[in-house]
Order: C-alpha cells, then structure tokens, then sequence
C-alpha cells in the first residue's frame, strides 16, 4: 500500500532524531569535549531529514521559497511557534518563540547556551547551503531567547558575489 | 477538580450565600400558617418533579453507556484472539524487560542526572507497557479457558509486581481491555488525540528510546562502551515499533480512541455533575419533606428561612439536572 505524504514525514522524522540537548550538553560539559561530534551528528541528522522532507513535498527549486517551506513544516512538526518576517528573492527571515536552549537545565550558563546554540543554528544553516541555497548563503541567528527575549530572529540571506 | 467544576462550585456556594442573606432579610416577616402548608405544598410538588427528572436522567445515562460498551465490547473479542496472539504478546514482553535490563545498567554508569533521568523514563514506560501486556495475557488466557497461569508474571521484580496487581485489579469491564490496549499505544506512541492545549509536554517511550539512542550514537564517539547498547536498543525499537504501531493504526482505524474518550467524558459528567445535582435535591427533600412538617406553627415560622433556602436548592438542583443532561447529549 503506498504510503501518504503524512505517513512518510512521520516516518522520516521518527528515522532521524536529534540527541536531546538538555541532557547532551550536561554531558558534553562534564566530558570537557565532544562539540564537534555533536555538531557533525546534528549536520548528519539536517542533511538526511531535508533532503528526505525535499523529496517528500518535491521541492526542486533551490530557492527562499523552498527554505521557507522547509522551516515551515520542521517547526511545526516540533511545535515551535514561528512567524515569518520577509520572503523575498534574496532573503528569508522568521522569529521563533521557542528554542531548544530554553529547555536545558537552569545551571546551564547563558556563554554555554550561546555556544551550543551555535552548534545547532549552524549545522542546520551548513545543510541548507548544502542541499538548497549553495556557498552564497549566509544565516543570522539574533539569540535573543538566550538573554530574555521574548523572539529569536533567525534570517537566511543571499549574498551576490563581488 | 476541574476548572468548570471549580466554577460551577463557586457558582453555587455563591448562590447558597445569597439565598441565605435573602431568607434572613424576610426571616423577621410575619408568617401565616396557611402560608407555609402552601409552601411545603407547593415544594413536595416540585420535589415529584425533581424525582422524574433524575429517573429520566438515570435512564438516559444508562442508555448512553450501555450503546458505548456495547459497541466497544463487540470489538474486544476479536482485539484479543487476533490481533494480540499469545507469541506477540511474549516477544513484545521479551523485549521491554530487556529494554528494562539496559537500561537499569546505563542508570549505574550515568553520572549525568540528566541523562539518568532519560533512562529512567524508558524504564518507568516499559514497565507500564509491560504490565498492561502482562494484563492482557491474563485475560486472553482466561478466555481461552487457561486461568491462572500467569505467564509474564515470572519475569516482574518486587517493584512491578505490586503495579501488576493493582492495576489488574482496576480492569473489570469488557470494554477496559481496550483502554488498556489504547494505554499501551498512548505510552508508547503518545497520545494521538487531538489536544488544543499543550501545557504538559508528556514524552512517549517512542521518543525517549530514539533521544536514547540518538545520545548514545554521540556517546560511541566520545567513547566505544555505549556501542553495544546502542545496537540492542535500536534492535528492540525496531521490533517494538513494528508490532505496537500496527495495533495503534487497527485501534484508530476502527475509532476506539474517540469511542473510549466519550466513555470517559461520559463517567466525567456522571461523577461530576450528577451526584452533584442528587445532593442538591436530596437535602431539600428531606428536611422540608421530614423534618418540617413534625414542627409547631411557632417553630415552623421560626424555620421560615430554612424553606426560602431548601426551595432555592431544589431550584439549583433543577439547573444542574438540565446541565447534566445537556452535556450527556453532546458527548
């Protein structure tokens, strides 16, 4: 029987789960090491999954359209409240309400939720200019959830080369 | 207690205070004897009212149960022999004490609370899972004429199996096999129903087992121990998805979700609403229908205020019968 568009994405999404940072970066932190690990898990995990969600809803496009309908179901799919910003040929941006950083032990310092807000921003922003946008991609992520804000804003822009 | 039974407690704690306060603002009226026949007169009547209501409202209810545990009851027989045969039953209970086993060894070498209390969640669910399939077994077993032979008994520890019994014992009806066969999907797979509100983020053994797995896979790289465990858990999640998702799907597919849920919206209102409205009736009832009518004139008008509040009770009582009613129609 052929599977439905939502039974693959489940499917898809169950393969590929990410380790839970609230109890990865306690770890991490006592082991003193193993950022980079982390960080190439996470690009792994991004890689498999868009490229698995581009397939899914057939996004061929390697455009701001395709990055934002990308997001759009991923952060569904892990209940995060999100809203988008701009949409246009050059830049994508959107502000979140929720961040994984938010959910890790409260001893957990705001420099060390800062670092490994790093890690994972940036492993997702690396598969995306791998998969969809190419080398001329740059992503912005404000952290402002870490330090009290009540949004992050998390910006995708192309930058045309000189 | 919930937010509309805490509302509607409030409501009527309120409504008591103000029949009070009115019935002592007219407390120091004079009253005649003839007054207060009418009244009692006129409160038995309302009384024989009530009495039809909640007769009405106990058939209704016994009617909407009875449809509901028929059809779910209709459908457990064939959960049991076909759909949970005896060999999936022992494989699936196979594999959550070995989940149980890991994952007590991974507790004692954690140093991360944090990471303890992750395994601790997979093994907390697999016992749950575990014991409603030990249930299960039971029941089956019994309906095949093998009582008493307890079959996934022998693998609990003195820590499930005072959980067994205890929930065993809570299982009486046909139609809680299925409850438990949904408890079982709920804990492993979340529950699927339709929740408006996300307060309580509850994690499923599902997701817990591949945050697991995914933080053990770090962990190989930081070192080589986890690499074993690892393998054996995928290995079980695998297998344990296979079969509990399949039952989760038949279970949706054939609406025992929605069906359990009206049950249990059904005893909801019952417990909440309708013993409730029976107090409220009750209590009139017997001090205007008992105790006043064995007094003196004298006294009778001294209790004056008693029938303004017994007849505002019966009035509060008729108002939560017609909620009662009205919610048991929407379920």
């Amino acid at each position: 029987m052929k599977k439905t568009t939502e039974e693959k994405m489940k499917t898809l999404l169950a393969k590929y789960t990410y380790p839970p940072v609230e109890v990865t970066i306690p770890i991490l932190e006592k082991a003193g090491r193993g950022e980079e690990e982390l960080a190439s898990q996470i690009h792994e995990i991004d890689v498999s999954i868009l490229s698995g969600l581009m397939k899914i809803f057939d996004l061929k496009e390697k455009n701001m359209r395709t990055v934002a309908k990308i997001f759009g179901v991923l952060l569904s799919y892990y209940g995060q409240k999100y809203e988008p910003l701009v949409l246009s040929e050059n830049r994508f941006s959107l502000s979140v309400s929720d961040c994984p950083m938010l959910h890790v032990g409260k001893n957990v310092n705001v420099a060390t939720r800062s670092k490994y807000c790093d890690v994972l921003c940036s492993s997702t922003a690396k598969a995306l200019a791998k998969l969809v946008l190419g080398d001329s991609s740059r992503c912005s992520w404000d952290k402002a959830l870490i330090r009290d804000g009540r949004k992050c804003t998390v910006a995708f822009e192309l930058v045309k080369s000189k | 207690m919930n937010r509309s039974t805490r509302f509607l407690s409030a409501l009527l704690l309120g409504a008591s205070f103000f029949a009070i306060f009115l019935a002592w603002r007219t407390a120091t009226a004079p009253m005649d004897f003839a007054d207060l026949k009418t009244v009692l007169t006129t409160t038995t009547a309302t009384f024989g009212s009530l009495l039809g209501i909640i007769t009405a409202g106990l058939m209704f209810t016994h009617g909407k149960f009875s449809e509901l545990a028929s059809e779910l009851g209709e459908k457990t027989p064939h959960y049991i022999s076909d759909t949970l045969p005896l060999e999936k039953i022992q494989t699936i209970g196979n594999n959550l004490l070995a989940l149980r086993k890991s994952f007590s060894i991974l507790i004692t070498q954690s140093t991360v609370e944090e990471e303890k209390e992750l395994y601790r969640r997979v093994i907390g669910k697999s016992s749950s899972i575990y014991i409603d399939f030990a249930i299960l077994s039971d029941l089956k077993l019994k309906q095949q004429g093998l009582a008493e032979t307890d079959l996934m008994i022998s693998g609990m520890d003195p820590q499930l199996y005072p959980a067994y019994k205890k929930e065993r014992h809570r299982v009486k009806k046909e139609w809680q096999i299925l409850a438990t066969i949904k408890q079982v999907v709920d804990t492993w797979e979340g529950s699927t129903t339709l929740v408006m509100e996300k307060n309580e983020k509850r994690t499923s053994l599902q997701q817990d087992l591949r945050s697991s797995i995914s933080l053990l896979g770090l962990k190989e790289k930081l070192d080589k121990n986890s690499k074993q465990v690892c393998a054996e858990a995928e290995e079980i999640l695998n297998e344990l998805a296979e079969d509990l998702t399949k039952i989760g799907g038949q279970l949706r597919q054939e609406r025992i979700p929605q069906l359990l849920s009206q049950m249990e919206q059904a005893n909801t209102i019952r417990g909440n609403y309708f013993y409730f409205a029976l107090a409220f009736i009750a209590t009139p009832l017997f001090i205007n229908l008992l105790v006043l009518p064995q007094l003196s004139i004298g006294t009778a008008s001294f209790f004056q205020p008693v029938i303004s509040i017994t007849s505002s009770l019966s009035v509060m009582g008729i108002a939560f019968l017609l909620l009662y009613i009205s919610k048991i129609l929407n379920v």
